[in-house]
């Protein structure tokens, strides 16, 4: 897990990671069969591109931000043959809208989890990316939590960046005069 | 009815049905509540299961539809939706769903779920 310490939102990353790992954990037990792991970083393994499947999912409300699974193709054929309890050899339009609804599972389930902290959030509904070489920007955040998770059938990641919105931190946190 | 913008959830939520005795042939697929409205027309509904966050039309906006329907004001409304917060229940049962199952779901349980209510 890599994560930097909150400033503007009543959470430690800690706090988070731990409810991104339940809402990841709650997905794989009732839909998918698996139990989850949570595995260590490795640094090693880091690029700046990678190959494979990138659901991304907006989170706005008190706070601002975004929810990301990231996992290799292969990863993302067993992530739904699992799901439809169907082969899926290959990637095709079924396998990225079955990433696509399990990346809305667990950022909904954390979403859920986050917001007796910070209020009511809207999430959009999900982007899937499918290629070679997907290479991707992070902005600024508050928190942000990086989580690397294994299972049977391999690894995936799962990542939260979220700002607290202006308006809803200087009511909360005003500015000494 | 099934409305529900991903594919891969309807075709869950078919399996589950299937399972308490609908004929997959009965069932209507649709991807948002404006597509949903459309191919209502000239059918007898028995149940829909709808999801809360989609495109075009969502699944509260359709909830509010069919409660001002003469024709589906009565039709039993299940919303199968990851938004599990508590004022977002209330605003659902307030707009008139018959229940609210949280995604991820266990099948067994849905399908639990569903027969009673189709039993009522």
């Amino acid at each position: 897990m890599t994560a930097t310490e909150g400033t503007a939102l009543p959470l430690q990353s800690a706090e988070m990671a731990n409810m991104l790992f339940a809402a990841t954990r709650e997905v794989f037990t009732s839909m998918l069969g698996s139990e989850l792991q949570h595995l260590p970083e490795s640094e090693a393994e880091r690029s700046a591109t990678f190959d494979g499947v990138l659901s991304l999912i907006g989170l706005a409300g008190p706070v601002i931000g975004n929810g990301a699974l990231v996992c290799t193709a292969e990863t993302a054929c067993d992530l739904s043959s699992r799901l439809l309890m169907s082969p899926f050899p290959h990637i095709d339009e079924e396998v990225l809208d079955a990433v696509g609804e399990i990346a809305n599972m667990i950022i909904g389930g954390f979403k859920n989890l986050l917001e007796p902290h910070t209020g009511r959030l809207q999430m959009s509904i999900p982007s899937v990316v499918y290629g070679k070489n997907i290479a991707t920007r992070d902005s600024k955040a508050d928190i942000a939590v990086a989580l690397r998770c294994g299972f049977e059938g391999g690894e995936l990641e799962l990542k939260v960046r979220l700002v607290a919105a202006r308006d809803w931190a200087e009511s909360r946190y005003p500015k000494k005069a | 009815m099934i409305v529900d913008d991903s594919t891969a959830i309807r075709k869950i939520l078919l399996r589950v049905l299937s399972q308490t005795g609908f004929a997959l042939g009965q069932v209507l697929e649709a991807g948002d509540g404006q597509e949903a409205l459309r191919l209502m027309e000239g059918h007898d509904i028995s149940l829909i299961l709808s999801d809360i966050n989609m495109p075009n039309m969502d699944g509260l906006e359709l909830l509010r539809a069919l409660r001002g329907s003469a024709t589906w004001q009565h039709v039993p409304v299940v919303m199968i939706t990851t938004e599990g917060g508590q004022a977002r229940v209330e605003e659902a049962i307030q707009l008139g769903a018959t229940s609210y199952i949280r995604k991820p779901f266990n099948a067994d349980v849905l399908r639990d779920k569903l027969a009673a209510l189709l039993s009522i």
